[in-house]
């Protein structure tokens, strides 16, 4: 007896690693169905109310699918059509946004100068056009692969939408099927609270985002400061990684402010208008639609950010917060199983 | 009019009856048919069968099925330990369980406290209670089949079906309340007997 229930336990394991495995062999096939799953959370709240003893569940997942890669996909295929025309553009701005990043510079040397006594030997205006020079080079000669994975997602992510939609009640009857009788209880617990997280933790980033970036945009429009859509989407997008997201959101609008030649342009300004919408978002947003979701320290919550672009760039910093919370969570309940049978 | 009678006029006037053939629920009702040749006892012939779910219409038995895990034990299996986390509430719909007061049962030492057998059910404190501990150890007795429903099976039929999630839950105070009667018979019983005891002594 105790060997059979070892057997499927150890068979169970075995097939969430070899799942695992493929997953990370195979990334072309995995982050097409991972973005699907992650739409799917996210509009499960949604598509179970519009389903529920409705016959048309099949038009309710169509027009799901269809708002979905309408808005993934339109902004995306937009950048792609206009890359070229836009690298020509930035390639022409490049050599003036250099002299007048010079001109700074050396203003800003010939001020440590008169205070210290000597001039910085360094040149980091030519270090950066150099990096932006040879990302931008990289970028254009990798295009044709960034097309082949838009048009390889743009048929995937459909696919596997449309799968979970229709299909996910019979797998998941499945996949339950093939836990073992003696961990299924929390495994089945577990893997719901993981599942109703994670889809309602993206919703509340995305709204945050939502908010923060429209508070960003009517601020800048509502002082005349440049570029108040596009600086407004960074600050928005940016803002969903904790912590280090409003910091990075920062720096491009810094960086308008302090080249522009436009005398009614400060750096004043926008660092008021960042700064307060990053305070309603602190005290207003986070704690509503976030904080609640993921009980997470701080510390916690940037070392995992840290971890995370170790892993695996910037969508492992973004998605790696849930999966902290999940594993706090698991922990918990060993060690409250632990704490009662040792 | 009866729903039959009202599909006939229709297409009787050629109408669009906008109704697609639902093969799960026909499956369902072709199984829990009375005059149904299969021998084999339905999910819906089993709650029809549970008295404290006899509120329940074949509709509803039909919604809460749908939200049941069916879980398959052998002989001597554990299926929960005294002390471990509880989530959920099972029906026995085949075979039967032995109920241990210890979290690791031995009958020579007594630890028996009862047998359950086929359409009898346990574990409902698992259900309600947040932070519930298991307060007895079962395993089964012979090959046995549970219906299971758990933690967020019921958040989701109280989200999804908020009137049969009522009633279930209902029925679950009204399965807790019979425990506690019985409890409460059982504890006045011991008393008269240490009492009688005692006098005796």
């Amino acid at each position: 007896m105790r060997r059979i229930q070892t057997t499927k336990l150890v068979l169970f394991v075995l097939m969430l690693v070899a799942a695992v495995v493929f997953a990370f062999y195979f990334p072309r096939l995995t982050l097409p169905f991972g973005f699907a799953y992650i739409i799917y959370l996210m509009s499960r709240p949604f598509t179970l109310r519009l389903t529920t003893g409705s016959r048309k569940q099949r038009l309710v997942y169509f027009a799901f699918m269809t708002i979905a890669l309408i808005l993934l996909f339109l902004p995306l295929f937009a950048t792609f059509y206009n890359i070229d025309t836009d690298f020509m553009k930035l390639s022409a701005q490049l050599p003036e946004a250099q002299r007048m990043m010079q001109e700074k510079f050396m203003e800003l040397n010939e001020k440590f100068h008169g205070r210290f006594g000597f001039h910085l030997k360094i040149d980091p205006v030519r270090y950066v056009m150099n990096k932006i020079r040879f990302q931008g080079d990289l970028l254009l000669s990798r295009f044709p692969d960034y097309l082949t994975a838009l048009f390889e997602w743009m048929l995937l992510v459909p696919l596997f939408l449309y799968f979970f939609f229709m299909e996910s009640k019979n797998f998941g009857v499945r996949f339950l099927r093939a836990i073992p009788n003696s961990i299924f209880e929390k495994t089945y617990v577990l893997f719901t609270q993981f599942n109703i997280k994670f889809g309602e933790y993206i919703v509340a980033k995305f709204i945050e985002a939502t908010i923060l970036g429209t508070l960003v945009t009517i601020g800048m429009l509502a002082v005349g400061f440049p570029y108040p859509f596009i600086l407004g989407f960074i600050a928005g997008t940016t803002n969903i990684l904790p912590y280090i997201g409003p910091v990075i959101g920062f720096v491009p609008a810094l960086l308008v402010a302090i080249l522009s030649k436009d005398p009614n342009v400060t750096v004043w300004e926008i660092v008021v208008i960042f700064g307060v919408a990053n305070l309603i978002d602190m005290i207003l947003i986070f704690p509503l639609l976030v904080s609640r979701i993921v009980n997470l320290h701080p510390i916690v919550v940037v070392m995992s950010i840290v971890v995370g672009s170790q892993l695996g760039g910037i969508v492992w910093m973004i998605f790696i917060i849930p999966f902290v919370a999940f594993f706090k969570l698991l922990f918990k309940e060993v060690y409250k199983d632990l704490s009662v049978h040792l | 009019m009866s729903y039959e009678n009202e599909m006939r006029d229709r297409i009787g006037r050629g109408e669009n009856t906008g109704e697609r053939l639902d093969i799960p629920l026909l499956r369902y009702m072709w199984d829990s048919s009375p005059l149904s040749f299969l021998k084999k006892e339905s999910y819906h012939d089993f709650f029809k069968k549970i008295s404290v779910l006899n509120s329940f219409t074949d509709n509803e038995i039909r919604l809460f099925t749908g939200f049941l895990h069916r879980r398959e034990f052998m002989a001597n299996e554990m299926i929960f330990k005294q002390g471990d986390s509880g989530y959920g509430f099972y029906f026995i719909f085949s075979g039967s369980v032995n109920i241990f007061s210890s979290p690791a049962p031995s009958e020579e030492l007594g630890d028996f406290v009862i047998k359950l057998e086929k359409h009898q059910y346990f574990g409902e404190m698992g259900l309600l209670e947040e932070f519930n501990r298991r307060s007895a150890t079962v395993t089964a007795a012979e090959n046995t089949v549970l219906l299971g429903i758990f933690k967020p099976d019921l958040d989701r039929m109280l989200q999804v079906y908020p009137v049969l999630g009522a009633k279930f839950l209902r029925e679950t105070a009204l399965i807790m309340a019979n425990r506690m009667g019985q409890i409460t018979r059982e504890i006045v019983a011991l008393k008269k007997r240490i009492k009688e005891l005692e006098q005796r002594v």
